[in-house]
């Protein structure tokens, strides 16, 4: 069937058919959403205030903008809460919102009172949902098999902890941030996430190989068709392997520019996978292989 | 009451008579298009085959465009026809991706500013654009205007090779049930059990 199905556009002709809405500023939503909710957390675990206020700004602000810049009618936002029952865009509409007030809260109150664990709770939570609801949302529909699969969630929860690392240790570099646990724990962490994610997103195409003809033809946009420069390039190269081998044999021992570098290589690599995985998102021809 | 459509390929001739049929009874701008007839070919020449697709909204029971909207404008009626409340869209086009047909339509900014004729509009899309919103999703509504008045959507009364059937799916006298009993109806992509109204006859 991949090989006989053309790839089609608008044309009336029947075939796989690419995803097109949803590109950069949905993959810059989800990218903000994930780092920012992944800053949150890992400064919640490290102690770090001014992390905990930058995660949340980097939600509010930058998740949050360019959801408003994508919608078709931004003036009516506050209706995307309406249906949480089941819609993963509603959940994650309300997460980000709780996350933001809990998290307000938790910033404003004297550390080690009882408001500021009920908060920090509250908003530690919603922040794990704002980092893997984007995989759930994807994942819902069966409409693009690429998307539909359960190691979506996972591979979000993995790039946002690798998100909030790398920025804990940008800021600790930075001295931006003092934290509560060792620097090498964190530097380790990095680099065991950096290898994390690379078996993640290994098993995620893998899997994607013994999967229907649309997601292998997916598969084929992103390692040999269009896409594949940019994927190897930025996503894999740049994104996690230059990462991993910078953090391996230089790490904080190199200074702060080192650590930006390794920072900057690795939010690259994170925006580019998640933009790219939105792109090669291809629809099922409506109806199967027509045959002689 | 379940409203469905039996779409017979066997008498598709592919002449797009239904597309235009539904362009004229929505009023809809340039490059929005609720119907069309998809071309599907297959060999190589000398031994060609051809086949001609009719594709709309599936209006489907388990509508994942109705499970993913966040605000719930697009609902569905109890005789099963799938709408969307221009007012409650907020275009975030989450029923346009989960869709798995790609029978959704966002209308983009600007879109109502320029007919087919140019930035002028002509007085036919000066009286049908106004019922339009720029900014949200749009679709097939088997031209329920029509529907609730009795008649049939636009593409089934034009089609002149009776390929389009138009009937209660819930009645099995009707006549869309008998084809679909006689002749082996099928869902498209029914293994994503989205269980649509529209079925096809090869």
């Amino acid at each position: 069937m991949t090989k006989s199905m053309p790839l089609v556009g608008s044309e009336f002709v029947s075939g796989f058919r690419l995803q097109t809405e949803w590109a950069t500023l949905i993959a810059a939503a989800f990218f903000f959403g994930k780092i920012g909710a992944g800053l949150f957390l890992m400064s919640l675990f490290t102690g770090s205030w001014l992390g905990a206020l930058l995660g949340l700004l980097i939600v509010l602000i930058g998740k949050g903008g360019a959801h408003l810049l994508y919608l078709g009618r931004p003036e009516r936002f506050w209706r995307g809460l309406t249906k949480p029952g089941t819609s993963w865009v509603a959940r994650g509409f309300w997460a980000m919102l709780i996350m933001t007030v809990a998290g307000a809260i938790f910033l404003a109150l004297p550390a080690g009172s009882a408001g500021w664990w009920t908060a920090g709770l509250i908003a530690g939570l919603s922040a794990f949902i704002v980092a893997i609801y984007d995989g759930f949302l994807l994942n819902a529909s069966p409409s693009i098999p690429l998307w539909n699969t359960a190691m979506m969630p996972v591979l979000c929860l993995f790039y946002s902890l690798l998100g909030g690392t790398s920025l804990t240790l940008f800021l600790i570099n930075f001295g931006l941030a003092s934290v509560t646990i060792q620097e090498v724990f964190l530097s380790n962490m990095e680099i065991v996430l950096l290898i994390t994610n690379l078996i993640v997103v290994g098993l995620y195409l893998i899997s994607m190989t013994h999967a229907t003809a649309a997601a292998k033809e997916s598969l084929r946009l992103l390692v040999r068709g269009t896409y594949a420069l940019p994927f190897y390039s930025l996503a894999i190269g740049v994104g996690l392997v230059f990462t991993l081998l910078m953090a391996y044999f230089v790490g904080a021992a190199g200074g702060p520019g080192v650590v930006g570098l390794i920072t900057a290589a690795d939010l690259v690599g994170h925006y580019f996978i998640f933009f790219l995985l939105l792109r090669v998102g291809v629809y099922k021809p409506v109806l199967g292989q027509l045959t002689i | 009451m379940h409203l469905g459509m039996v779409i017979d390929l066997k008498r598709c001739v592919g002449c797009q008579a239904c597309t235009i049929a539904c362009k004229s009874e929505n009023g809809t701008p340039p490059e929005v298009l609720f119907t069309k007839v998809l071309e599907q070919v297959a060999g190589e020449y000398p031994i060609v085959k051809k086949k001609f697709i009719p594709v709309l909204c599936n209006h489907c029971e388990d509508a994942p465009c109705v499970r993913v909207c966040p605000t719930g404008a697009t609902q569905k009626r109890e005789d099963g026809i799938v709408l969307v409340d221009h007012q409650k869209c907020i275009g975030c086009r989450a029923c346009y991706v989960a869709c798995p047909y790609k029978n959704r339509i966002f209308l983009k900014k600007g879109s109502l500013k320029k007919g087919y004729f140019g930035k002028q509009l002509t007085p036919f899309e000066q009286v049908k654009y106004p019922k339009w919103q720029e900014g949200v999703v749009v679709k097939c509504t088997f031209c329920v205007e029509r529907v609730d008045q009795g008649l049939d959507p636009a593409c089934v009364q034009t089609c002149p090779a009776d390929a389009r059937i138009f009937g209660d799916l819930s009645n099995p006298e009707s006549k869309v049930s008998r084809l679909i009993r006689q002749r082996g109806g099928y869902q498209p992509l029914s293994e994503d059990n989205t269980e649509p109204s529209v079925y096809y006859l090869e």
